[in-house]
């Protein structure tokens, strides 16, 4: 976590400048990654809700999400292409080892992207160029391909932890089978666990940016049916991610056994280990704190069996243990903590909502979900650090070193101090873009408003 | 033909179409710079390229996915020589391609933040053109000569030559803006418009060609290596270059638009393989060939096989944008 403060860069090393500016990359890029993900199945939900029903208050939501769309894409489509570069760029013989190992997953996002981009083009600008129904249809292309990319983007860093499909002897990659390194053990839980991750932050994130608008005074249609069709689709999402979470943290048990004693916070070898809720190991101490135990669930949701033993961290050799395991149980407790709460939030609100009425609008469930939007992002972010804190000191598990990964061309202190200014300046004028595109109730005819949904 | 060798020529093929369609993107933000914010034109540059930019822009990625999954030595060996310039450049792309999303969809009528957004847009179109430009002529001059350097640990990125080619980069994507501008107004009556862009047309080949020229007097003076590699096996290449820049003045000269346009891409297209061929089959030095820096046979199968794949299904969808958009849009009803 020091790596991202750019306070101390006179004194930080080569190895952290580079791992600093990677980690700032991707963690803005995911934030866009996430909602072109999201956006277009909500695009897609409200203008097939128009075509269906004729009502422009659905014809107004889907316009204003692809405005905001079209920003977004904008500026995740470039902070894809810092990443792509970043790659050869910081980690150059990361990628001479892998490049020819996984570089079949980064192809096909290639063409994924191409697609994608290619109806963006269409979608935005066809809305007066084509029928109703063709602008609709032409949205698909969108959704499909945006989620192929998250897929083939993640069963890289997959492989990444569970690295399989070639023989690395004296130095030189051999025997290598490139379905096997991209369908390695896991890449159905870890690409599932992201796509659905990306889906819930966003429609939480639509549902907290309306829950807003209705908690400064704009209590209609419009805002109604967006926080209504943000909790429908987040209803159907949240209980399937908490099922592959689960089958995650089980991939995890078996192929990254250091990784999980980080994430479970397992100092010691224990059998019929206890599932720890809270206990937060204090770097340099041995003792954790805030801990709450329940006796052999974690032996149980991770091998099945309530007495297996679970390896502790303590049992691996020392360079081969993450240095960041504090942050790595940090993350998860705080990824699943948002998760679970996401879920409740979502029960309460529909067991609350009236058959064919409005949902519960009182201050505190709108607060509740203005604050559950910017949450759902963070378990994003947190899952994401999970899997490269939890997999450290290891760029591919158990194979090759983070630090002999980095490039050795100096530098890395500017660079990543750009790049820290650059994502500051891109994100100000994101924001400032977004809001105002987006603010306010768009002007419709006087008794759509009226309508109560 | 050897599968690496089959894998250059498609990467090369993806190259010159980012050359050749994101370069007009390029150029559109160079023109916008100089077009004195006035909106006419603003519009008419922003309405050519609004579509198409984003899908333009995926050749630049996928060719870099090619380049790190067929030849990952060669990518690793590029990145760590050219780290700076690259940094600067795809800082470059990132900047211009924020600043014109927002510009389109949020400034509105703001005109300070236009302003500052189209200010941003002009000067990140100037800066990519001339850092990828000027990191392929130090390429090309480090890898060209016989008994070179093995291994390069710095690139004469900033030296003389790498500056001429890299204005002539910038040039070139002016011209291509100019010509594609110039030819989608022909039919609008907007014949003033039309008339501006057609003089920029004009402009920028004239420096197109003397910049080429130049480019030419420079290489022969400075990296003679590189000069002997351009005048045999890339002379082809260099005389078609020359021929389709001057076809392109004449073409907008005579109001010939559409022949305006592909000359202007011809001469794109010639001069990225005039380098390709100069370098070929080097990558950096001359130890990295395409050979040398291959990833093994099964990689390289799988990637001409997805390769090959990603082409059929996009080449048609490319096509379909380009025909939807070809003509201005009909008066927005809405």
């Amino acid at each position: 976590m020091t790596a991202l403060a750019p306070v101390a860069l006179g004194a930080v090393s080569h190895l952290t400048a580079g791992r600093g500016q990677m980690g700032t990359s991707l963690s803005f890029h995911l934030f866009f990654a996430v909602l072109g993900v999201g956006l277009p199945l909500m695009m897609l939900i409200a203008e097939g809700m128009h075509l269906r029903t004729g009502d422009p208050v659905w014809r107004a939501l889907a316009r204003r999400w692809s405005k905001v769309f079209a920003i977004l894409f904008a500026v995740g489509a470039a902070s894809g292409t810092i990443i792509s570069f970043e790659l050869g760029l910081l980690w150059p013989r990361f990628m001479a080892f892998a490049g020819g190992i996984i570089g079949l997953p980064f192809s096909l996002e290639g063409a994924a992207f191409f697609l994608e981009a290619v109806f963006v083009g269409i979608y935005l600008y066809g809305w007066d160029r084509l029928s109703p129904r063709l602008h609709w249809l032409s949205g698909f292309p969108i959704a499909l391909a945006s989620a192929a990319s998250a897929f083939f983007i993640v069963t890289a860093n997959a492989w990444m932890n569970v690295p399989r499909g070639f023989q690395f002897v004296h130095g030189r990659v051999s025997h290598v089978n490139v379905l096997a390194a991209m369908f390695n053990p896991a890449w159905a839980t870890e690409t599932a666990h992201m796509v659905l991750g990306a889906y819930l932050a966003t429609t939480f994130g639509v549902a907290a940016v309306y829950a807003v608008g209705m908690l400064r005074g704009r209590r209609d249609a419009y805002h109604r049916k967006a926080i209504t069709v943000a909790l429908s689709v987040a209803a159907i999402i949240a209980p399937l991610q908490l099922g592959v979470g689960d089958l995650l943290g089980r991939t995890v048990a078996q192929h990254q056994p250091a990784t999980l004693a980080a994430i479970e916070g397992v100092t010691h070898t224990e059998s019929g280990a206890g599932l720890n809720l809270g206990g937060i190991e204090l770097p340099g101490h041995a003792t954790t704190i805030l801990n709450v135990k329940v006796p052999n669930l974690l032996s149980l949701l991770a091998y099945d069996k309530p007495n297996a033993a679970v390896r502790g961290l303590d049992t691996f050799p020392k360079a081969d243990r993450t240095p960041l395991a504090w942050a790595t149980r940090l993350a998860f407790i705080g990824m699943v903590g948002i998760g679970t709460g996401l879920v409740l939030l979502g029960l309460w609100y529909w067991l609350r909502r009236r058959r064919n009425g409005p949902g519960p609008e009182d201050r505190l469930t709108l607060m509740a979900l203005a604050g559950a939007g910017p949450a759902a992002f963070l378990a994003n972010e947190l899952g994401w650090l999970v899997s490269e804190f939890g997999r450290q000191p290891w760029v591919v598990y158990g194979v090759f070193r983070t630090s002999n990964a980095i490039t050795t061309a100096s530098g890395l202190g500017a660079t990543f101090t750009g790049f820290t200014l650059l994502y500051i300046g891109l994100s100000a004028v994101t924001f400032w873009g977004v809001r105002r595109v987006s603010t306010g109730t768009p002007e419709l005819p006087s008794n759509a408003i009226v309508s109560v949904a | 033909m050897s599968l690496p060798a089959l894998i250059a020529i498609g990467l090369g093929f993806a190259l010159t179409a980012y050359a050749v369609l994101a370069g007009a993107d390029f150029g559109a933000g160079i023109l916008d710079l100089i077009s004195g914010h006035s909106p006419e034109q603003r519009s008419a540059l922003a309405r050519t390229i609004g579509p198409l930019w984003e899908a333009n822009h995926v050749w630049l990625i996928f060719s870099i996915t090619i380049l790190f999954s067929a030849f990952p030595t060669g990518f690793a060996a590029l990145g760590t020589v050219l780290l700076a310039p690259f940094t600067l450049a795809v800082m470059a792309i990132v900047v211009r391609g924020a600043a014109f999303g927002l510009r389109t969809e949020a400034a509105g009528r703001q005109a300070r933040s236009a302003k500052l957004l189209g200010w941003a847009f002009g000067a990140g179109s100037i800066a990519a053109p001339l850092l990828f430009g000027a990191s392929a002529a130090a390429l090309a001059q480090v890898s060209s000569s016989a008994h070179g350097a093995t291994t390069v640990s710095s690139l004469p990125w900033t030296g003389l030559f790498a500056a001429i080619v890299g204005l002539l980069a910038v040039s070139l994507c002016a011209h291509l803006a100019a010509t594609f501008v110039t030819y989608r107004l022909k039919d609008t009556g907007q014949t003033a418009l039309a008339h501006r862009f057609r003089r920029r047309g004009l402009q920028t080949g004239t420096a197109v060609l003397a910049l080429s020229l130049l480019a030419l007097l420079t290489a022969a003076w400075k990296a003679p290596a590189l000069w002997h590699r351009l005048s045999t096996a890339a002379l082809p290449l260099l005389v078609t270059g020359v021929l389709a820049t001057i076809l392109s003045l004449y073409a907008l000269a005579r109001r010939r638009y559409l022949l305006a346009r592909g000359a202007a891409m011809l001469t794109a297209g010639a001069i990225i393989w005039g380098w390709l061929i100069a370098q070929s089959p080097r990558l950096i030095g001359t130890r990295l060939t395409i050979h040398t820096a291959a990833a093994t046979h099964p990689a390289l199968t799988a990637i001409a096989i997805a390769g090959a794949a990603v082409l059929i299904t996009v080449l048609p969808a490319f096509y379909l944008l380009y025909i939807l958009f070809a003509h201005p849009s009909p008066e927005i009803t809405q």
